[in-house]
Order: structure tokens, then sequence, then C-alpha cells
């Protein structure tokens, strides 16, 4: 008896890695979640007390702790925007001076649907969530999914009413990024057991990255490897770079801005950002607290 | 276990259960840093309670909805729990455990060696992303979180299969004594 398990298991994987996305075993799968999803819905709502009771718990432990860290970020993001603001008029008025069109930039443009996550995939090595909106919403796959805090992964499938979203965490994931002010572009991948941890890999070792810089979303201008997201989602910042000698190319890590262990809410980007063409008005410089 | 629609209805809804709170609670919380695992604790309970047989089914099914329900590759987590389940379920038929607490030890063992198996399966079919060393911390804590967790899932598992076992699990055994392999030669064999 458990030979031919053990036999259908094998079969099984055989044929859901032989076959395309549209092939028995992937149909048969999203029927599954149709099945599943309204099921896993009313738990997620049901249960959503007890998530919130042991988070509340959980919070208050690290919340003292975060208190001090978050005044001396504030602090120095206060600075930061005085140059961002500064750097924004320049390039506004560069813009003008050589009539180039504004880049298309998140979030302008990018038509979200608010999703509610219903069930999360219990294994480190697949990072995947299930939320409540699908293809009769607008959703459809390879649209980029983010959080409040930056980008948390991409619709992998759809059906009417539920989507499955890979998290930037999933063993699949690679997103094309760059690190900032740089640019210097790399790819982010995940490291499998600390969602805290992404590495930004194949930078370009003569760039030099600092220790809390920025990343984000590189995009892509050609039009015939155009990137999944639009330039500008914030992914993490910088943590740690890895001295390497001996290798081609300079690796850093990031921890992500999104708090992917607790998804409540996410928004599915149903439309890429437009190309703006700049308007004879320079945007004013925003008030420095 | 008697093979009848009772008994199969209950150990459909263990499973069902065991995934729906798994996917949309416990697998959300985060305690000292780790997760519940709650699907291999209750096909190791269903496999300790019913035997081999019935706890590679039930491992298989639970592997399925898993694989189904979460949009994964379909037969990876059913190949790993049937043999969870087989394997629970022959350890119980060959050493029979009476101890009161022998479903802590169960729980841990079956936990450690699904996430063991599971990481290995994901290699085998192909996995070749950077793996973190924190990975061994989560394992344990996983381990020792789902040790937690064992006396309460195994009392729920036991209650809800009371009536469809051959033995009643809250009826406390003695330990089967091992038949007498010296002595005279009539007496060998004979379990006096």
């Amino acid at each position: 008896m458990l030979a031919a398990l053990v036999g259908v298991c094998v079969l099984l994987l055989t044929a859901y890695f032989g076959e395309g996305a549209g092939g028995i075993f992937h149909t048969l799968g999203r029927g599954a979640q149709v099945v599943l999803s309204p099921i896993e819905e009313g738990a997620s709502r049901a249960l959503k007390p007890v998530r919130d009771i042991v988070g509340w718990v959980g919070d208050t432990f690290t919340a003292k702790g975060e208190n001090g860290q978050l005044r001396a970020e504030v602090a120095q993001l206060r600075q930061q925007i005085a140059g961002t603001a500064i750097n924004a008029r320049d390039a506004a008025q560069l813009r003008l001076m050589f009539k180039m069109e504004k880049d298309s930039e998140y979030p302008a443009g990018t038509d979200p649907v608010t999703a509610r996550v219903i069930s999360q995939s219990p294994t480190v090595w697949y990072s995947t969530i299930q939320i409540d909106k699908g293809s009769s919403d607008g959703v459809d796959t390879d649209q980029p999914v983010v959080t409040a805090g930056g980008l948390a992964g991409k619709v992998v499938s759809t059906t009417g009413g539920s989507a499955t979203v890979a998290l930037i965490t999933d063993a699949s994931s690679a997103v094309s990024a760059e690190v900032m002010p740089k640019g210097v572009r790399g790819v982010v991948k995940p490291q499998v057991g600390n969602p805290n941890d992404l590495l930004v890999d194949y930078l370009q070792k003569d760039q030099k990255i600092e220790q809390n810089d920025t990343v984000i979303t590189s995009g892509s201008t050609s039009a015939r490897f155009e990137s999944l997201f639009p330039r500008g989602i914030p992914i993490g910042e910088v943590t740690r770079i890895e001295p390497d000698e001996e290798q081609l190319y300079q690796r850093v890590h990031i921890r992500p801005y999104a708090d992917l262990h607790k998804l409540d809410l996410v928004q599915v980007l149903t439309a890429k950002p437009q190309v703006v063409p700049e308007t004879e008005t320079a945007p004013a410089v925003p008030e420095v607290p | 276990m008697h093979l009848s629609w009772a008994s199969a209805g209950r150990v459909g809804a263990i499973v069902l259960v065991s995934f729906l709170l798994q996917v949309s609670g416990l697998g959300q919380l985060r305690l000292l840093g780790g997760s519940f695992d709650l699907i291999p604790l209750a096909v190791a309970a269903v496999a300790y309670y019913s035997g081999s047989l019935p706890g590679a089914v039930t491992g298989f099914s639970a592997g399925l909805l898993l694989g189904a329900g979460l949009g994964q590759a379909l037969g990876a987590a059913a190949l790993v729990l049937a043999a969870l389940g087989y394997a629970v379920g022959r350890y119980r038929e060959i050493r029979d455990p009476a101890h009161g607490l022998a479903p802590i030890a169960v729980a841990a063992a079956s936990t450690f060696a699904y996430l063991l198996v599971t990481a290995t399966v994901s290699f085998m079919l192909g996995f070749e992303g950077a793996v973190s060393p924190l990975l061994i911390r989560e394992t344990f804590l996983t381990v020792l979180l789902n040790s937690l967790l064992a006396m309460p899932v195994f009392w729920i598992v036991a209650k809800t299969l009371r009536g469809v076992l051959d033995d009643d699990p809250f009826v406390r055994r003695r330990r089967r004594a091992r038949p007498i392999e010296a002595g005279p030669i009539g007496l060998r064999g004979l379990d006096v």
C-alpha cells in the first residue's frame, strides 16, 4: 500500500513538472483553490482575533526596543527628505532643459486592488499566500503585490475569486533591483529559512554600497525584456556587505521593509505606471519638519 | 481502525480542520521566532492511534490537500506525509508505547523528520537558491513548539477517533510483555 502511494506521488510530481500552467494537474489545483478559498476566508476571519491577541503580546515585548531605534531613524530621514527635495527640484529643472519625459514610477497610475490574505503556506520552501481577490477583480498573473512597507511578491495564479501570490522570500523569486542613491543594479533573491534577510546579487564590484542604502525595484526600459515590477517600489535596506575578493560581483544583504510574517492586507498593482510628460512647473520643495 | 464511512469522515475532518487552522491561523503566528506546523502533528496523531496503513493514507490525503490548496507542486508534500504516517503507525504497531507522555516524543520526532525530509525533497526537485543557517534554528523552534502542542492535539485526535478505533485510546494499557525466548522448549514463544 505504501509503495502504491509513493508511486502515485512520484507520478503526480512527474506529471506536474512535465506539464505547462494549463495542464490537467495545474487546473485541478486551481479547482481545489476555488473550492477551498471561501472556507479559508471564513477560517481566516474567524481566527483573526486569536492571531491579533498573540500578535499583540509579541508586539508589546518588541515595541519598547523598537521605539528608540525608530526615533533615531526619523531624525535621519528628516535630513534625507531635505536632500531629496533639493534633488527632485534639480531633476525637474534638468528634465525641462533637456525636454525629457518623466520616468514611469510607482505608485502613480498603478491602480491598486486591496486584498485580504486568507491563507499562508506553512513551509519555508514555498513562501506563498492566498488572497481573496482574483481574476474577476482584475487581478492577473505576474502582477506585483505590495504592502504598506514595500514589495511583497507577485501573483502566480488566479481563480475567479482568489489568487496565489509568491512572496519575495519564495525560493523561486528573483527581482531586478537598484541600490540607491548610486543606482547600482542587481537581483534580489531570498535565503530560505530567514525571511528577514534577502540577498542582492550581481552588483558591480567597483560601485561603493553602504549600510542603510535603500533598495528599490529597478523596473526596465527594454521593450523586449520588460520587468514585471514598475520602477521605484521600495524593497528593503542594506544591512551587510559581503566582502569577497574572488567574486566578479559584490553581494549585499538587505532587510525587507515589508513584514512578510504579518500580512493581513496587501495591494495588487493591476496597472503599470504611465509615462508622464513633464509640465512646465517644477515641484514645490516639501516642508521639512 | 475499522474501515468505514464514519472512520473516513472523522479522519477527513481532522485533516481539513488541521489544514485550515494551519494555513489561516497558526502559520501566521510567530512565537519565540518560530512557528507551529500542525499538519505533520495531526498526521502523526492519526497514525499513532490507528496504525500504519490509515496513517499513510491520512498523510497522503493531507499532503494532496496541502499541494492543491496552496498551489504547490502536487505530490511532494503527499510523499513526505504518507511516509511519515506509515512510519509513526509502524512504530506504534511494533513498539506499542504505553507511557502517557509518548505523544510528546512522537510529535518531536515526527516534526523533525518531516522538516528534514521536506528539505531533502525540495533539493531533489531542483531547488538552487541560498539557504540561511537560521533554517536550523527555525527547525528546532518548530520542533519545540510542536512538542508543546502535542498533548492537546493527540487528545483531540484520540477523542475524535474513539468510536472507530479497535482499542479505546483512553483506557490505560500496559505494554505487551515480550514472548519468552528462553526456558524450557515447551514454553518458548508462548505469551506467559
